[in-house]
């Protein structure tokens, strides 16, 4: 694109920019701008001390993020401009989703989205411009931080396709730990603390246990398969569970080191299984997940204390 | 040991002092939004590497003052809006420099509108802190505040109880933290959670026993640590894993030999300076963690790191 440029634009004659105080000259701070860049700021400066607030604003905002869209003072200046006013809030969400489709780690680009549809009171099209986002990156954390904050502020938990499009994230990528957050955000983190009702728990474990079986090296889904029967005190109801990728007495196929540590977990808490649990964490120490040797020895270390349950 | 096993503490020097000469470059004007957090890494990367004097102290000084706004905040750069962040970073290279009677003797009454303006960003009703007035808030801001403020001596400014009580609701089921309630463990905001219940006497609160063995198991096999499960490695996580680790004192839970290599292959062995993993471009920020990663690895001839 052809730098833009406004010292002889007709629009903006009225207009004297404002050149960067950078407090004196000091070699450390110096800031050498392109010409283009150095331009706009000087009009921005010039508008924001004038207090102006009109379409053109729009426009000029528009550029400077285009050349710099981290820098957070244009984007404030832009939804001041936005509310004073009273601009189409739809088409700033229009003009929105390509921007941040081009900036895919910037925080301000939330934080304004988040303020426009706060105002405009619905998240619709939001589902659909958070597709495309994850397309790109299906764990950014400005993305799924942002889709929280509208299952909040709209109450979609459910009957809204909220869940229904969890289970389709974490199916097409098992290793998505966003995606599988989300869902703990879902069913319970989300709910203020609200008790997980019998039906729920258990479409939850069988849920999570299914997705275990597909990928049992996964540590996202065992996170979230302990994290639920912890939340419900049933964690050693899991021990069938975890034999079926970890038996103790066939030491050479272990499919899961995940299974051994929650095996070896459950197994400690057992009367006279220290010695299994022990054995559990030797493999895991010396041939499943070596590089934590240092670790699985301290909890081979707490097996030895009276009554100490890892 | 073989040569590239070794830190090229002369050339990570270089590097940094080579930073504020590149202005004719593109991409020194694009971190612009972050200059004094640069400032920051860059200057405490020098006092690793034991060459505090690296960078000309009056000059920084004279930056860090012509980013100070009226209401006791500091802006990335002059002419930015403060921020809390680079408030903090202000902060940190004050406390660095020892400059605090210096800049109160050249503007007096300055310290308590620092120390007030960081105070009144924390939010009344949930007890975390804002960014700015707009309102963004993350965990981050909320460490920074209380660093910066204990840095001055400042805490009784804030309500600690409540920013606490904050902390603990970011908590989440896998035993890591989050950037607010709910939001998936991150690494960064785990050492962000952690280093401010470290400063706020409250690592009681914290289930250290399941959050080591999260920390610990950020560890690949390559060496490296991620942020997040099933995510690849980056140099920086060797400091916010690692600092956690050694909060909670279990340091010891990772591979340092494995680690310690890692970190070394991310180095720019001709110009300096580390990048997030081999062969990558270096920057500032991953120079800097990945340096203090070595010097909590204990690392020959590195001064120590403070991990809050």
């Amino acid at each position: 694109m052809a730098p833009k440029f406004y010292h002889d634009d007709p629009v903006w004659a009225d207009i004297d920019p404002l050149p960067q105080d950078d407090g004196g000259l000091h070699p450390l701070a110096a800031i050498n701008y392109t010409d283009e860049y150095s331009e706009a700021m000087g009009y921005l400066r010039a508008v924001m001390a004038n207090n102006e607030f009109s379409k053109r604003i729009l426009e000029l905002t528009e550029h400077v993020i285009s050349l710099n869209p981290a820098h957070y003072t244009v984007w404030l200046y832009r939804a001041k401009t936005l509310f004073e006013i009273n601009a189409p809030l739809r088409d700033e969400i229009e003009w929105l989703n390509p921007t941040a489709l081009k900036h895919l780690k910037n925080y301000q680009i939330w934080h304004h989205r988040q303020t426009v549809i706060e105002a405009l009171g619905s998240p619709d099209g939001e589902a659909d411009f958070i597709d495309s986002m994850l397309e790109h990156d299906s764990k950014n954390y400005h993305v799924w931080s942002y889709r929280q904050w509208l299952v909040k502020r709209f109450d979609l938990f459910e009957g809204k396709g909220e869940l229904e499009w969890t289970e389709q994230m974490v199916e097409q990528d098992l290793r998505n730990n966003s995606a599988w957050n989300h869902r703990w955000f879902l069913v319970i983190g989300g709910r203020d603390g609200r008790a997980l009702d019998e039906e729920t728990f258990k479409r939850e474990m069988d849920f999570a246990k299914r997705l275990v079986r597909k990928a049992p090296q996964n540590q996202s889904s065992w996170n979230y398969l302990r994290g639920l029967a912890r939340h419900a005190n049933s964690t050693s109801a899991l021990k069938d569970f975890a034999l079926e990728f970890a038996d103790l007495s066939r030491p050479d196929e272990i499919h899961s080191s995940h299974a051994l540590d929650l095996l070896a977990d459950i197994l400690a808490t057992e009367e006279d299984q220290k010695e299994e649990a022990r054995q559990a964490l030797d493999l895991l120490a010396t041939r499943y997940d070596p590089i934590r040797a240092y670790y699985w020895n301290y909890r081979k270390g707490l097996l030895e204390q009276p009554g100490a349950v890892a | 040991m073989p040569a590239e096993m070794r830190l090229f503490v002369d050339k990570h020097v270089r590097y940094i002092q080579s930073l504020d000469t590149r202005e004719d470059e593109l991409e020194y004007w694009l971190t612009e939004h972050l200059r004094l957090s640069g400032l920051y890494w860059g200057l405490t990367a020098l006092h690793l590497l034991r060459h505090p004097h690296a960078l000309p102290r009056q000059e920084i000084l004279e930056f860090v003052i012509s980013c100070l706004h009226e209401n006791g905040g500091f802006g990335a750069a002059p002419g930015h809006d403060a921020h809390m962040l680079y408030t903090v970073s202000a902060v940190q290279i004050l406390a660095t420099l020892d400059a605090f009677d210096e800049l109160e003797e050249r503007l007096p009454g300055v310290r308590q509108k620092i120390g007030h303006y960081m105070a009144n960003l924390q939010d009344p009703q949930t007890g975390t802190f804002l960014g700015d007035e707009w309102g963004e808030h993350d965990t981050r801001f909320l460490y920074g505040a209380l660093n910066a403020l204990s840095l001055m001596g400042f805490l009784h400014l804030v309500n600690v109880d409540k920013a606490v009580d904050y902390i603990q609701s970011c908590a989440n089921f896998d035993g890591g933290y989050g950037t607010g309630p709910g939001a998936e463990s991150h690494s960064g905001q785990v050492f962000t959670c952690v280093g401010a219940l470290t400063i706020a006497g409250r690592l009681d609160l914290v289930n250290q026993e399941k959050l080591g063995a999260w920390l610990s198991e950020r560890q690949l096999k390559n060496g490296g640590l991620n942020g997040r499960p099933e995510k690849k490695e980056d140099v920086c996580y060797s400091w916010w894993v690692m600092s956690s680790l050694a909060m909670l004192k279990k340091l010891h839970w990772i591979d340092g030999e494995k680690l310690t290599a890692f970190i070394l292959k991310c180095q720019d062995p001709e110009l300096g300076g580390l990048a997030d993993r081999p062969g990558d471009m270096v920057d500032v920020f991953h120079t800097v963690f990945g340096i203090a990663g070595l010097s909590l690895l204990q690392y020959p001839g590195l001064a120590e790191v403070d991990p809050v």
